[in-house]
């Protein structure tokens, strides 16, 4: 796999986020999604530009929906997964088993 | 008696404001969307000083990724070009002109600085940075980038080349040079 293929950290934590949320995964969705699972503080900034970046390699695609007064009458972005990045995800996730596999945890020694 | 005032449920303005102004033209409008959505269930929750400095420092920690964003997306390399095409090559070509000029004429004290020269600067830096931007639709966000391009470019050319040009020439020069970045016969409203 070329090296430009592979993803960051943060790229497939927002991939898993999108998928978990399906139909409803829009930015500050995602941020929310992220947020609540790893308690990492991320900013809805963060979010768009791995987002734009993801749709740039194909992974994802976007659909512009309706405004609604909520948001103070501006659009709302949705984005989905694609093939090639559902492709991506369980490649990733092949290659993180394939790394956890025979480590025990928790692993001793992480306190000093 | 008086009815309780509802406070508004308005994100902080200058930090809307920034936020617009930070993000390109397709992004500001979701990420804006967003952001006073959450802003809203923030209010509802916790009131409106927890909502305001969430969304304040939403906007200030999104700075750097929405601006790495823009650039990514070539509308401030698109900004600079338009800027060195159209205010800086053009004024510095007239510049070595005008020197070529003025070194012929014989007697030529007050020549350089001639009004009808100076004006014919601005005119001929307008209709160029008009023929470069004429064909990108602007709107008043999307316009920001290039009024600061130019900006920038036109001092360069009048640190570069003009030299001690009347301090008038240079207002109307830099006033110029922003206006027209500003205004495109493509000119689009915002959504």
């Amino acid at each position: 796999m070329p090296k430009g293929e592979s993803l960051g950290e943060f790229e497939h934590l927002v991939l898993l986020a999108v998928l978990r949320l399906g139909v409803d995964a829009y930015g500050m969705r995602v941020r929310r999604e992220i947020a609540e699972r790893t308690g990492r503080d991320v900013t809805i900034g963060a979010v768009y530009a791995t987002l734009e970046r993801l749709e740039a390699k194909g992974l994802v695609k976007s659909q512009i929906g309706d405004s609604t007064a909520e948001r103070g009458g501006r659009a709302k972005r949705s984005f989905h997964l694609t093939g090639a990045g559902v492709e991506a995800v369980n490649r990733a996730q092949e290659s993180l088993l394939s790394m956890l596999e025979g480590i025990a945890f928790p692993v001793p020694g992480g306190g000093q | 008696m008086k009815a309780a005032r509802k406070p508004a449920l308005q994100p902080p303005r200058a930090a809307e404001w920034l936020l617009l102004a930070l993000a390109g033209d397709p992004d500001a409008e979701f990420v804006a969307g967003d952001l006073a959505e959450n802003f809203g269930c923030l209010f509802a929750r916790r009131g409106g000083r927890a909502a305001c400095r969430w969304y304040v420092w939403q906007v200030v920690r999104s700075a750097p990724a929405l601006l790495s964003l823009r650039m990514r997306s070539g509308e401030l390399t698109g900004a600079v070009l338009r800027a060195t095409l159209g205010v800086l090559l053009p004024l510095v070509a007239l510049d070595r002109l005008w020197r070529f000029v003025y070194s012929q004429i014989p007697l030529k004290d007050g020549v350089e600085r001639d009004p009808a020269m100076l004006l014919a600067n601005i005119l001929f830096v307008l209709l160029c940075s008009w023929a470069v931007g004429r064909q990108e639709p602007r709107t008043p966000r999307r316009a920001g980038p290039d009024v600061v391009a130019a900006l920038v470019a036109a001092a360069l050319a009048v640190r570069v080349a003009v030299g001690a040009a009347p301090a008038a020439y240079i207002v109307c020069l830099l006033l110029s040079a922003a206006a027209n970045s500003f205004w495109s016969p493509r000119r689009r409203k915002l959504r």
